[in-house]
């Protein structure tokens, strides 16, 4: 070590030699302009983490369902559109008044190692979802009222879907992407190599996964419907966003999401054009339902003429999103297009009329007190959500301009969740800010029903009878139009009720160079929704 | 049978770490389930979850059943991924262990040198300028530097890719070429790493050569008449120096763990994501790996150290 120090002359060469070579490395691949006129055939993408593994019946999070959904099929699929189409599946009939579904099969598919795909491999993967022994978070999804489905072989290309009651929503939940049974069958599906070595039979075959590196995936020639145009899909791991967008400035990735502090600098660029739609997910601020101040009605209104929706919006992503009034997207088929529901309107001064109504009186500090009791109350999200960060920093202001005094806490998330998750009752927090994604199904049961708390996800102990009855009348009845009817009586309960404030749904923007063709319609589907139809020009 | 006392006693110092190290995790709120909030995911099905993987079970089995595994050589397997722990953690290392042993080596050479001058200097216009540098370089924030270095000498000047460890389209090319793209796209995350942890070292190294100058046998060999070049060099060096191979010793353990920022901005794919993840995803497996994998070298380093101790000092070894 010592003797290393003594070579004085030596280190400055050493150093300059390790400053030389970088530079010649860099010289050889010097700043080419971006190539905006690409030949190839090979689409580059971003992933913002590493996928969990690729078996869609183990995986839960959103980077390992993109790659799946290029890899695998179910047998129906959700188009730009939003509705569900056929895939693996060649027809379907309704049959038992609906306690029976048929699946006719397409015959022509073939899984990426040659072997044909037959009804045998559609029981195996509902069979293995409801296997106790599976690692999966997808079994309930298969079992309604305690009993499960039942997978009937009827030939090779035929299946028979045996229902215990009758469930409405049962059609997305089996557009699940199939596994093959000949690979999987004697295998640990927990532990298989196969989670990370997929074989599907999408229009796209699995090559390889560098841990935080990259997923390349290939063309399936054999694919049986449309050919890709596409010969190679890469999608490189770069876990954050600023890096990402300037990885797309360089021309390393053919698109990125672009943040809304960006979109300004994007707008008129010449070679790329910027996408924008809104996708299913709202956020939401949700009241503790037993707390002494949340369970009245009155101060759940007030809070909510007393927020300005518009302005958070504004505040929080420079009005790139729209505002939310009820639990549902303006997109879904389920969504009131034309009917009057409840929305409540910037009105500070209804605000507090409405707290003088319940009794309370500003105090000294200009803050509202009950009984000698001031209205004070925690907020709580999580960290690492700037949004949520923001909004509950923008409600702070609006609530202490009626004379709410509120605080916030912002909380690592497993340690917040196990306050949200308590299985006390009331549950020991005030006031949470949090967001949902929506199904395409209206179903919210999970959300809503008050048999889901305190074990559930109705962790502010909503509770009413009328909602109740409608989520199970919504799962029961099989006419759209009627479903329809259901839900907007849902919503405007919902609604009248104020269980939450219902906040913003934030928009996405997706920069794609102009060189990128066949992209599908801008929706909550997502712009390469159909994969196949995509190439570079 | 020196070595081998001592060999043998790695073994229940591992446990030890270990078992503290296992407590401590389950002591925190929440579990590899606790992260899933979908209301599509029933709690049943997480409770069943919960039951498969045996987190039911109490703490002292749980770890009981870990360590049995352990000593059958496997490490388990990852709740997320369900892949093999072994080859999870081998997977990132070696892109950890090249960006923090090639940002060792640069912060010596550049930290040493410099701060032996600004020593040496104390006072004088370099030493201040050197001084003014380096609280600049501490008080960057090392996920600012990154991106800075990105936007100037990626997108600006274009010399460097942005982000990543190698071409995804040379992942069957020739050992050198790889590795010559692999050097190109450390180049920016070596540079901010350097940047975010000379300055201290600069810092320490100065101080302890001011340290050293004070003393009386340097008064000494000047009066001595030995040359300054000398006295430097020779005299105040090797002390000034003792220190700082404590503060290496002690910098081991980051070697293997990765920095957790770098690699975020660069998309580096070391440990430090992996292990910051594992954290956030409650992935015990894949964290107590990497316990048990960072202590047990840690453990031999002193190991190694003790027995070259013994080699150099020989009051050591008679007193064994």
């Amino acid at each position: 070590m010592f003797q290393f120090f003594y070579l004085k002359k030596y280190y400055f060469v050493i150093c300059f030699f390790i400053i030389l070579v970088h530079f010649s490395f860099s010289g050889c691949s010097n700043s080419k302009p971006v190539d905006h006129t690409k030949k190839d055939q090979v689409l580059t993408l971003n992933l913002g983490g590493d996928p969990s593994n690729f078996n869609p019946v183990l995986s839960t999070d959103s980077v390992s369902s993109t790659i799946e959904s290029h890899v695998f099929n179910g047998l129906l699929r959700v188009n730009d559109e939003l509705e569900l189409e056929v895939d693996l599946a060649e027809s379907y009939s309704i049959l038992d008044n609906g306690l029976r579904y048929r699946f006719k099969l397409k015959q022509n598919v073939l899984w990426h190692d040659g072997a044909p795909f037959t009804a045998h491999d559609v029981k195996y993967t509902f069979d293995i979802i409801l296997n106790p022994k599976t690692n999966t978070v997808r079994r309930s999804n298969f079992v309604i009222g305690g009993k499960p489905l039942q997978f009937n072989v009827i030939d090779t290309h035929t299946i028979d879907v045996v229902l215990p009651e009758l469930f409405s929503p049962v059609l997305i939940r089996l557009s699940t992407a199939i596994i093959p049974k000949h690979i999987l069958e004697n295998e640990d599906i927990n532990k298989t190599s196969f989670n990370r070595h997929p074989i599907g039979t999408g229009p796209f075959r699995f090559v390889n996964y560098e841990s935080g590196q990259f997923v390349k995936l290939s063309r399936n020639n054999s694919y049986f419907g449309d050919k890709p145009k596409l010969e190679n899909i890469l999608y490189k791991i770069i876990p954050d966003n600023n890096t990402a967008v300037m990885s797309f400035e360089k021309g390393e990735l053919d698109a990125v999401s672009i943040p809304p502090k960006e979109k300004s600098r994007f707008q008129n660029h010449q070679n790329m054009t910027m996408y924008s739609y809104t996708p299913l997910s709202y956020t939401y601020m949700g009241f503790n339902l037993k707390h002494r101040f949340f369970k009245h009605l009155r101060i759940r209104q007030a809070i909510a003429h007393a927020i300005n929706k518009k302005a958070l919006l504004n505040g929080v992503l420079k009005g790139q999103g729209k505002v939310a009034h009820i639990p549902s997207s303006p997109v879904l088929w389920s969504y009131p297009q034309n009917e009057q529901f409840l929305t409540y309107s910037y009105d500070p001064d209804k605000a507090m009329e409405l707290l003088e109504q319940e009794g309370f009186v500003k105090n000294a500090d200009g803050i509202y007190e009950k009984n000698g009791r001031p209205f004070e109350f925690l907020l709580m999200t999580n960290k690492g959500n700037k949004e949520r960060e923001k909004t509950a920093k923008i409600i702070q202001q609006f609530l202490r301009k009626v004379g709410i005094d509120m605080s916030i806490r912002i909380m690592e998330w497993s340690s917040f969740l196990k306050i949200v998750n308590s299985l006390e009752d009331p549950k020991p927090y005030d006031a949470v800010i949090l967001g949902w994604g929506l199904g395409i199904d209206p179903d919210s049961y999970s959300i809503w029903h008050s048999s889901q708390y305190p074990k559930g996800f109705n962790f502010i102990g909503y509770n009413n009878l009328e909602v109740d009855q409608l989520l199970i009348d919504g799962r029961r009845e099989m006419d759209q139009d009627q479903r329809k009817k259901i839900y907007h009586r849902l919503y405007s309960n919902i609604a009248g009720d104020v269980p939450y404030i219902f906040l913003f749904f934030p928009e996405a923007n997706i920069g794609i160079y102009n060189y990128v063709r066949g992209l599908s319609k801008p929706g909550p589907a997502g712009l390469f929704n159909v994969i196949e139809q995509v190439y570079i020009e | 049978m020196f070595f081998l006392k001592r060999f043998l006693g790695i073994i229940p110092m591992v446990l030890g770490v270990t078992f503290v190290a296992f407590v401590l995790m389950q002591l925190a709120p929440g579990d590899p389930l606790d992260t899933f909030v979908d209301p599509s995911i029933s709690i049943q099905d997480m409770e069943q979850i919960r039951d498969n993987l045996g987190l039911n079970q109490p703490l002292i089995v749980q770890y009981g059943k870990w360590v049995v595994s352990v000593f059958q050589g496997n490490l388990g397997y990852s709740y997320k991924t369900g892949k093999p722990v072994l080859t999870a953690i081998l997977e990132r290392l070696p892109a950890t262990l090249l960006l923090s042993t090639s940002a060792l080596i640069l912060i010596l050479l550049i930290a040493v040198p410099l701060g032996l001058y600004s020593g040496y200097r104390f006072q004088t216009f370099t030493d201040t300028v050197i001084t003014i540098l380096s609280f600049i370089g501490m008080a960057m924030p090392t996920f600012w530097v990154g991106l800075m270095l990105i936007l100037v000498f990626s997108i600006q000047f274009g010399l460097f890719p942005t982000s990543g460890f190698l071409d995804p389209d040379l992942d069957r090319a020739p050992i050198f070429l790889q590795g010559v793209n692999i050097i190109w796209h450390m180049t920016l995350p070596l540079i901010a790493t350097v940047f975010g942890d000379l300055a201290g070292l600069i810092r320490y190294n100065r101080f302890e050569v001011i340290g050293v100058l004070k003393q009386d046998y340097i008064l000494a060999a000047r009066s001595r008449g030995i040359s300054e070049k000398k006295i430097l060099f020779k005299h105040a060096f090797k002390n000034a120096c003792l220190p700082l191979v404590t503060i290496l010793g002690l910098s081991l353990p980051s070697l293997i763990s990765g920095s957790f920022i770098i690699e975020y901005i660069f998309s580096w794919p070391g440990m430090g994501q992996l292990g910051i993840e594992s954290v956030f995803s409650r992935d015990y497996p894949i964290l107590m790996g990497m316990v048990m994998i960072a202590s047990t070298l840690i453990l031999f380093g002193n190991l190694l150290a003790d027995i070259s101790y013994g080699l150099v000092d020989p009051k050591i070894r008679t007193e064994e």
